[in-house]
């Protein structure tokens, strides 16, 4: 009996090994070394300056390796004229390392330059820059300047929006449908707004290498499915422990609202960090306008409770304060690959929160999801954030 | 129990996509210190770096090519004599299109040459020699030799493409007009071919010498090496900065000839500035009076002259195109001019 059991987990185990065996036979036949299979034309190299700042007396451009193969970085130039320049760590780069390119040059502010590189084989690579800005160094004086952006932008409007509390709970049940509606309408606009910013970011200094557009639908599923398990976790804890649940879909809400600010502080730090002053202003106006809105899809379940103001207060923290640290990434240690990968995050998070506000109205009695509340609540919400959106 | 279990396992996948996002997101990562260099850059700040100096300036340059032994070589060929005296010079020249040079510290590219060289050989005749160059392609692509001045259709290398992997073809003509004349390539598509660095140049000296000098060649050339039909670079003699990182050594009170031809394509003017002096300027080299005195002359495409003068004081002078983005890009080279010790002493000898 013991023996054959012990056979049928051998063979229970090679079944599962010999297709995988099977599979790294065919790979190396593929890739292997003298395998002639795959000739698929001549690599070009491929460099990619993901980063440049303008510092005393000096450029420094952060360039990446993104193409298939090891290159050598050769020359540096300013709007087309070779300058000597330092490289370090080495002018080698392995595919996808970095090195930081420092070209002394007196630069003036706000005039627009064009940085090339240049890489052994003769082939340039170029950047154009709006205009120069001094690059932010991270000093308290700064830190308290973004923290008080993302005050502004994150946490006093999305408390302005839970002022509709008292309005909201006086409201019928299809009333507040509605608002639960307006609610996911208003965070759907939101979630494809972070995608796009995240494409726009990509396409613009990221390179192709990284498939930017597959790597925004992997992070923003990954942090879906992250959000959900916790979330579902969380609801259902509600059931037994003092959070009741609708504060643990309000919570949920918040913090998908926070991780989306981030990416709202994100960019506005980056646009004051990259010297594009009037852009940077309209983010502000912008964002701060929109976050309202933010205030309003936290107050909605939250209506059906005995709130409590430490209660709301907390929420409009975690949905706010994250628009500071944002600020504080972007300004300071900005990268385009964080930034697509915090826009993602933050687009994941919406979706999961717009899952459960729709589970939650279904649970309030509207099965599926047709009446004309909810309906017109959705639209309207869309609409909403369409017209404040236009401002930013 | 299960719950927990794909718990713990959710935690871990967040973790490993967030350790590995790290190197994405702080790519300057943490590097061990290593030794600091010192470099002067053109306006002279000094910058302090521990990694690799990118300078096609002030580092001594590992050029295969050497610009300093192009600048004065002339090659009169294998001299023979017809039976009614008139001299014969035979060349070869071999083209080749498969050859990697570093073009400029760091910067390699694939230069077709003759000879094995960008430009070419520099070629000289006297006047009424028998010219008799014998070409050979070692190409892949069909080349041929054009050379300016005046000879037999036959002979113009425009119509008679010779072969790659050892083709072969004998130009014969009678050297003239008296000047300084390029010699190209003339395969379609011409512009390629050109760019690319199959050029050289030919003098025809007239029967009657010239005054003795110091005599050179400069070639004012540029080189695309993206391929997008502009150039990257340009320089006298094929590598940026070159002179300026090595001074040509002419002495006070010499005459000095200096043999310009602008084989520059993409652009359609170039030009040749000179500091501290003015020369007197033979366009095409077919006069043998001067038709200016300047210090500044502009070239389109294989225009050339011959230029002459002498400095009277000694130290640094520049000369550049004063179309300063080529100037910017390589072409740019310093005069070093010394005390003539021979002319110092004929002056003691004459008080």
């Amino acid at each position: 009996m013991e023996l054959s059991n012990k056979s049928s987990k051998v063979k229970m185990i090679a079944s599962g090994i010999i297709p995988f065996a099977f599979l790294v036979i065919m790979i190396a036949y593929i890739f292997g070394p003298g395998s002639d299979l795959l000739d698929l034309g001549i690599p070009l190299p491929e460099i990619t300056m993901e980063k440049v700042d303008f510092v005393d007396s000096e450029i420094q451009v952060t360039v990446r390796n993104t193409g298939p193969m090891p290159v050598e970085v050769a020359m540096a130039d300013i709007n087309d004229r070779i300058q000597p320049a330092a490289v370090e760590p080495d002018r080698y780069l392995d595919r996808y390392e970095t090195a930081l390119v420092r070209i002394p040059f007196e630069w003036n502010e706000a005039e627009p330059y064009i940085i090339g590189i240049t890489v052994e084989d003769g082939t340039r690579f170029e950047k154009e820059i709006e205009a120069a800005a001094p690059a932010l160094e991270p000093t308290l004086e700064l830190a308290v300047f973004f923290a008080i952006i993302g005050t502004y932008v994150g946490i006093i409007p999305v408390m302005i929006g839970l002022l509709w509390l008292p309005f909201i709970k006086k409201i019928k049940k299809s009333k507040y449908h509605f608002f639960l509606a307006l609610t996911a309408g208003l965070l759907l606009f939101l979630g494809i707004d972070s995608i796009e910013e995240a494409i726009q970011v990509s396409d613009e200094s990221l390179a192709d290498s990284f498939n930017g557009t597959l790597l925004i639908a992997t992070i923003t599923i990954l942090s879906f499915l992250g959000l959900h398990y916790t979330g579902e976790k969380l609801i259902k804890k509600s059931e037994t422990s003092r959070l009741t649940k609708p504060v643990a879909i309000a919570l949920m809400i918040a913090i998908g609202i926070g991780l989306h600010n981030f990416g709202e502080g994100l960019a506005i730090g980056a646009a004051v960090g990259l010297g594009s002053i009037a852009f940077s202003t309209f983010l502000i106006v912008g964002f701060a306008l929109h976050n309202t809105t933010e205030g309003i899809a936290i107050a909605s379940p939250m209506s059906r409770e005995k709130t409590v103001i430490w209660k709301l207060a907390a929420m409009g923290m975690i949905a706010g304060a994250p628009a500071i640290f944002g600020a504080w990434v972007g300004g300071f240690v900005y990268s385009p690959f964080s930034s697509v990968i915090f826009l993602s995050i933050g687009a994941g998070a919406i979706f999961q929160v717009i899952m459960t506000i729709l589970k939650w109205i279904r649970v309030e009695g509207d099965k599926n999801l047709s009446s004309a509340a909810v309906v017109s609540g959705f639209a309207i919400g869309m609409l909403i954030m369409y017209a404040t959106s236009i401002l930013v | 129990m299960v719950a927990s279990r794909s718990g713990i396992m959710m935690v871990l996948i967040v973790a490993m996509v967030a350790i590995s996002a790290i190197f994405f997101v702080f790519p300057e990562g943490i590097n061990a210190q290593k030794e600091e260099k010192t470099f002067v850059t053109h306006s002279g700040g000094v910058v302090k770096t521990t990694g690799e100096i990118l300078d096609p300036l002030y580092t001594s340059a590992t050029v295969e090519f050497d610009p300093m032994e192009f600048l004065r070589d002339f090659n009169y060929g294998r001299v023979t004599q017809l039976s009614d005296g008139t001299t014969v010079r035979e060349f070869t020249i071999i083209a080749n299109d498969d050859e990697i040079m570093e073009v400029s510290p760091g910067i390699f590219y694939n230069v077709w040459t003759f000879n094995g060289t960008v430009p070419g050989p520099t070629i000289r005749a006297t006047e009424g020699d028998i010219v008799r160059v014998k070409f050979i392609n070692n190409g892949e692509k069909e080349h041929t030799i054009h050379f300016h001045g005046i000879h037999p259709a036959g002979m113009d290398g425009v119509f008679e493409p010779v072969g790659g992997n050892g083709g072969q073809f004998v130009y014969e003509f009678e050297s003239g007009p008296v000047g300084v004349h390029p010699y190209h390539c003339h395969v379609m598509p011409l512009e390629e071919h050109i760019v690319h660095g199959l050029y050289g140049v030919f003098i025809v000296d007239p029967k009657e010498e010239r005054p003795p000098a110091d005599e050179m060649v400069m070639v004012l050339n540029g080189l695309d090496t993206d391929f997008d039909t502009e150039n990257n670079f340009y320089a006298a003699n094929t590598i940026p900065f070159y002179y300026q990182h090595h001074p040509i050594q002419i002495n006070t009170d010499e005459l000095i000839r200096v043999y310009v031809v602008n084989m520059v394509e993409f652009d359609p003017i170039n030009n040749f500035h000179l500091h501290g002096n003015l020369y007197k300027y033979y366009p095409t080299g077919t006069d043998i009076v001067p038709s200016f005195y300047t210090d500044m002359i502009t070239l389109s495409q294989t225009e050339r002259g011959i230029m002459e003068f002498e400095y009277e004081y000694p130290g640094k002078y520049l000369f550049h195109a004063h179309k300063v983005e080529f100037s910017e890009k390589g072409w740019v080279g310093i005069f070093m001019v010394h005390e003539n010790k021979n002319a110092v002493e004929s002056e003691g000898y004459g008080t």
